[in-house]
């Protein structure tokens, strides 16, 4: 259907004048006496609805109908004529609601019996519906908006709906001549006006109301054009059930609907709670939910047997027993929302109620070969329920190539946990409308900006990372990617940094990945160094986002270990120094550099440590005047100074390691080893008497 | 999207092919050698795609059912015979039960008629098909417009001067039309020779068989992938909006959601997301007949061994049970996730939603979709206890709000009883009474069925002469009050009859 089809707009006028209070002559016995209380007690006469009261509450089921199905964008006005129009909404998609119509058709009451025949007329609504129809929608008005020079592809189309008492075919003909000349003259109106469209197409659907057991004086008559503006359509149906039967069948024509009748339906019977009886419900919905079935042919309608609702037609679906799980995708082709037909009715509000509380059902189609296929699927989505067509046709992507088998498909270490928290953390969460947009960019777009941040420094495998494999940096990982740091999240950050800096001290093992290398891998300190160049990495990829951000990747510089070398330590110790006496003699820049030149260097990075305790725990306190200046004399040095005397910790490194050789056997093939390395597989060249290194493979 | 190649062997195919001196060629040589052209290039480039070959004249024969295997296809090209007349309307008859019975009516498919654009004579012909389509029955319709979606290309081993001399042309364009208009007719330029039929078929695969190759963003992490089978141009309204969207090249991750939140959403198409190697030109699912099958199995193995982030992203997915949210084009979405098949494969698929701000109600507009860090609270809850999925409409569906509906008379009949039923059991039921009580006087009121309250007024009169002794005196005062208002109110009098106005329960002191 089309965005701005027929069925846009759709103008209800119903008929107010004195007629309309008649009976309609349908008796209702709404005293249903049980056995137990019937003597003696007179029942309650039945009542009857009016003319009046049959249109209203079958033009408001039509309503229900296609509000349920199309909750937006398919528009009602509602107007009641009689000796002038009351129009009781406009085209807002606020007003459209049965709530607001049955609140505004309270306020009119039923028709007055005795105001003046001649002064009511049904013309006045249907004049006020053309003009309403060239009042443009909130749509319309959007689209238009949006097409900006193609504006002119947003058409005016619309129905009008009449509910009435017509006298004769004649004067049905007269109101056709009437709503023709409204159109032409509103159209000459809406040519001058931005806030009115013209009509390019409207539809009249007239029905004539009368009485059970009178004959009618209006006869039927299909679609005919009156004009290209205009096509009319004449029903003349007899209040009560016919006329609900006859919206019923309209709502469907009008709105592309079809009707599904799922049978089978096991239901537990209020009095014997242990057996189940098998129930049916009908629903509506839109029509392409069938598109399949109409194609194939392989159609099984119930045909007319739809107790009461005449020549309709309704699609037989059975109730699966097997309940899926919400945890499954199916691969859906289409969902569409519904309306059952009889809402109040116990079967039917069993099924809602049922899938309202989050449960689905699978349907089954019933075939003439009797083979079974499971072709639907009814669900409920927050309060709404909807009809899913589920694909039962061979798949035209069966049996593709795994992944494993392409591009990436050998790699084994992927992080897959860690992007799994990754994904969780970048889930999306609807975010309201009014809600304000302090960056002038969509949800949507802040989040992919969220992911661009996430990613910047993202090693997809194990092996290729030391730092996404440490607890200990967690915090600063989650951290650095924000968009802003608070000055807690820099505190944590800089923790974070001085904790590794203690496991260095402490020489605690890193999970460096041993995949590609020999023997033991890397030694500690050369661990140390490429964890620490990857943090920098990390880190270095968002210091340009805020001052902050800024901050922690200056710690890191600062903390860092770099090797020792005897200026890098004349310095610090300098600094040391400075800052120890900062309170006392603040600003005295030269100071000796007496004891610090023989302490080592762990020792005064385990200092700084505590020093930034110092500072962290008195936010208040003076930023240090020399801070600055220290790091970025620092931040110049060549980052490698392998060359230098050897600091206590390797000397005990090495010591420990020694010690520890001597207690197992060394490896044959760190024994046998040329320049450390050592050839795999020898036996095999022995036994086949061919050189391995020749094919050059298994060298490997 | 499976591809039915419809071969014309009738006799005019034989017709030879004036060259200078060389080789004699017939049409159907010409025919042949552009198909084998087609085979090899899909077998290289687009491997998944089920082809199946039709062999006709005024009879069909389904030679090939469809199949990935396109050396059989080339098999049994080049086993064909000569036949008799052409008869297109059979053929396309064939066609359509033969498509239908494989994939039913919804699946999209390709029809690549070859001909030689003499289209038969008399009747049977194209010509006298086209001409008696206004006077057939419904046993007998024309299989144009076929009933599932169709692209159809027909390509003719002719020069367009040959075939405008005739109607042929004409009646070509015809079918075109009534096929739905999505296709093409390609001809040869220049002589029927093999290097003008190789450039028509060129031509065809250029338009419809060349691999969809895009890039997969997450932020700064991607990679190349092969979008199979390639995604169509979707026209949602062609009167607003007449130009087709495609999709983009670039696929760019907004986010992820839960399978069970996204639940079962409805798609127009699905796709399979192949990582391809980049270096490479053709790529990774052509792989099998090369030239140089030991260097490509070495590519093939260092792509891999390097990492991929499809893959990554795969078993993430696969593992969580989750779906990345990707944008198409502008307010164009769809959904990656990990499909496995029975046998343990499982692979990275990509479903479109349709075209639009909102394809999915319960998800909301897509763009008004945020980061949850920004949230103040995460909507989540701290141990992934909650969802803030489905979003809900703002106006409840009429079977959500127990609405009032007396188009039967048992609906009537129903809502007054359940009134009864309470009124007997006063003063205990006091609110449910009263709330039942207001709901009928609201649908009353609405449709203006003011006689309907004056009964039910004299039902609860006469409830209140029917009170046992042993009732409690409140029973009393409340039905006479109640009944009392529900006259008041059908006089239609603004003072007791507004919709909105609520009776409430007469205030009765008893405990002293």
């Amino acid at each position: 259907m089309k965005m701005f089809a027929v069925s846009h707009k759709t103008a209800f006028v119903v008929d107010h004048c004195p007629y309309m209070a008649e009976s309609s002559r349908q008796q209702v016995e709404c005293d249903v006496l049980t056995k137990s209380r019937a003597q003696g007690v007179i029942p309650l006469a039945p009542v009857s609805k009016s003319l009046w009261t049959c249109a209203v509450e079958c033009s408001m089921e039509y309503c229900r109908i296609l509000y349920d199905v199309y909750p937006t964008n398919k528009l009602v006005n509602y107007i009641v004529s009689d000796s002038e129009f009351h129009i009781l909404n406009s085209w807002r998609q606020d007003d459209q609601s049965t709530h607001e119509l049955m609140s505004a058709l309270a306020a009119v009451g039923p028709p007055n019996p005795r105001e003046d025949p001649e002064c009511c007329s049904i013309l006045h609504g249907l004049v006020a519906a053309v003009e309403s129809l060239c009042k443009i929608t909130e749509l319309q008005h959007e689209k238009r908006i949006a097409l900006m020079d193609t504006a002119e592809r947003v058409a005016n189309r619309g129905r009008i709906i009449c509910l009435t008492n017509a006298k004769s075919d004649t004067h049905v003909r007269m109101l056709e001549d009437c709503i023709q000349e409204t159109i032409l003259e509103q159209n000459k109106l809406a040519a001058g006006s931005d806030r009115l469209m013209a009509i390019q197409q409207c539809e009249l659907v007239l029905v004539h109301i009368y009485p059970q057991g009178e004959d009618t004086l209006v006869s039927d008559r299909p679609k005919k054009e009156i004009s290209p503006l205009l096509t009319s359509e004449v029903h003349s149906v007899r209040a009560g059930r016919h006329l609900a039967t006859k919206l019923n069948v309209l709502v469907q024509q009008h709105f592309d609907l079809a009707s599904t009748t799922i049978t089978n339906i096991p239901m537990k019977e209020e009095q014997h709670a242990n057996t189940s009886a098998n129930y049916d419900v009908e629903l509506l919905h839109h029509r392409d939910a069938h598109l399949e079935f109409f194609k194939s042919g392989d159609l099984h309608m119930a045909g007319s047997t739809s107790r009461d609702s005449g020549l309709k037609e309704t699609v037989t679906l059975k109730w699966c027993t097997p309940r899926t799980n919400s945890i499954e995708l199916h691969y859906c082709t289409g969902a569409y929302r519904i309306s059952p037909t009889d809402v109040n009715s116990r079967p039917s509000s069993c099924l809602t109620n049922f899938l309202l509380n989050g449960r689905s059902v699978l349907l089954e189609q019933p075939r003439k070969s009797g083979s079974k296929v499971i072709s639907h699927m009814l669900s409920s989505h927050g309060g709404e329920i909807f009809l899913h067509v589920l694909n039962s046709t061979r798949s035209t992507l069966e049996d593709p190539p795994s992944i494993s088998e392409g591009c990436g498909g050998r790699v084994t270490d992927y992080r897959i946990t860690d992007f799994g928290e990754f994904m969780r953390e970048n889930r999306l969460a609807p975010v309201p409308e009014s809600s304000p947009d302090p960056s002038g960019k969509l949800p949507a777009e802040r989040a992919k900006a969220q992911l661009e941040r996430h990613t910047r420094y993202w090693p997809m495998i194990i092996s290729q990372t030391t730092i996404f494999n440490m607890q200990a940096v967690v915090p600063l990982a989650n951290l650095i990617v924000k968009e802003t740091l608070t000055e807690e999240d820099v505190l944590t950050c800089q923790k974070t940094v001085y904790n590794l800096v203690d496991m260095e001290r402490k020489n605690d093992p890193l999970p460096i990945s041993t995949v590609g290398s020999r023997g033991k891998g890397p030694k500690r300190d050369e661990q140390y160094r490429i964890m620490w160049n990857e943090l920098e990495t990390l880190v270095k990829t968002h210091a340009g986002a805020t001052d902050r951000h800024q901050r922690v990747l200056d710690c890191i510089v600062a903390c860092r270990s770099k090797p020792p070398e005897e200026e890098d330590r004349k310095k610090r110790g300098r600094k040391r120094e400075d800052k120890e006496d900062r309170t006392e003699k603040n600003g005295s820049k030269e100071a000796d550099d007496k004891s610090w030149q023989d302490s080592e260097r762990l020792k005064a990075l385990d200092k700084e440590e505590q020093e930034s305790e110092v500072i962290k725990d008195s936010p208040d306190s003076p930023e240090p005047p020399n801070k600055k200046p220290r790091l970025a004399s620092e931040e110049v040095q060549p980052p490698e100074k392998a060359k230098g005397p050897v600091s206590l910790l390797a000397l005990w490194t090495n010591r420990i390691t020694a010690a520890n050789s001597r207690k197992h056997q060394e490896f044959a093939g760190r024994v046998n080893s040329v320049n450390n390395k050592a050839e795999l597989y020898q036996h095999l060249k022995d036994e086949n008497g061919m050189d391995v290194h020749e094919n050059g493979k298994a060298a490997r | 999207m499976p591809t039915v190649v419809l071969m014309d062997v009738s006799l005019s195919m034989t017709r030879p092919v004036s060259l200078d001196g060389s080789e004699e060629f017939q049409r159907k040589n010409l025919a042949v050698h552009g198909l084998t052209m087609l085979f090899e290039h899909m077998a290289a480039n687009y491997r998944l795609e089920f082809t199946a070959l039709v062999a006709f004249s005024s009879l069909w024969e389904h030679l090939v059912p469809f199949t990935r295997d396109y050396n059989a296809l080339q098999e049994a090209l080049s086993n064909l015979e000569d036949y008799d007349k052409t008869c297109v309307e059979s053929a396309l008859h064939g066609v359509s039960n033969i498509v239908q019975q494989e994939w039913g009516s919804s699946c999209p498919c390709q029809v690549v008629l070859v001909t030689d654009g003499s289209l038969g004579i008399g009747k049977g012909s194209l010509r006298h098909s086209l001409h008696t389509l206004k006077q057939r029955g419904d046993d007998k319709k024309f299989p144009l417009p076929f009933p599932f979606p169709a692209k159809m290309f027909i390509m003719c081993v002719a020069n367009a001067e040959e075939l405008q001399m005739t109607d042929a042309m004409d009646n070509l364009e015809e079918l075109l039309r009534l096929s739905g208009g999505e296709g093409q007719i390609f001809t040869m330029e220049g002589p029927l020779c093999l290097k003008s039929v190789q450039a028509m078929f060129g031509r065809l695969i250029d338009q419809a068989y060349s691999p969809f190759h895009a890039v997969l963003h997450c932020g700064n992490l991607s990679s190349d992938v092969q979008v199979f089978p390639r995604p169509e141009p979707v026209v949602v309204d062609d009167e607003v909006e007449p130009m087709p969207r495609t999709v983009s090249t670039d696929l760019e991750i907004v986010g992820f959601i839960e399978i069970g939140d996204i639940s079962s959403p409805p798609v127009i198409s699905r796709h399979l997301v192949l990582p391809i190697a980049v270096n490479k030109e053709v790529d990774e699912v052509g792989t099998g007949t090369t030239d140089e099958p030991e260097e490509e199995a070495s590519a093939s193995q260092m792509a891999g061994k390097s990492p991929n982030f499809c893959v990554l992203l795969h078993g993430s997915l696969k593992v969580e049970g989750m779906v990345a949210l990707v944008q198409l084009g502008p307010d164009w979405y769809g959904m990656l996730y990990s499909q496995a098949d029975s046998k343990k494969k499982s692979n990275l698929m990509m479903s479109l939603f349709e075209p639009g701000p909102e394809p999915l109600p319960w998800l909301g507009k897509i763009s008004h979709l945020g980061p949850i860090s920004e949230a103040a609270e995460n909507p989540y809850g701290e141990d992934d206890s909650k969802s803030p999925f489905p979003v809900q409409p703002q106006i409840k569906r009429s079977y959500a709000q127990n609405v009032t509906v007396w188009i039967k008379a048992s609906g009537l009949q129903t809502d007054v009883q359940k009134i009864l039923r309470n009124a007997r059991k006063l003063p205990e039921k006091t609110q449910t009474f009263y709330k039942e009580l207001n709901r009928l006087r609201k649908a009353a009121l609405a449709f203006g069925f003011w006689e309907l309250l004056k009964g039910v007024a004299e039902l609860l009169e006469r409830e209140c002469t029917m009170l046992p002794d042993s009732a409690h005196p409140d029973a009393a005062f409340q039905l006479s009050h109640a009944a009392q208002q529900l006259k008041l109110a059908s006089t239609g009098d603004s003072q007791y009859a507004a919709f909105d106005h609520n009776i409430a329960p007469m205030h009765t002191d008893f405990s002293s």
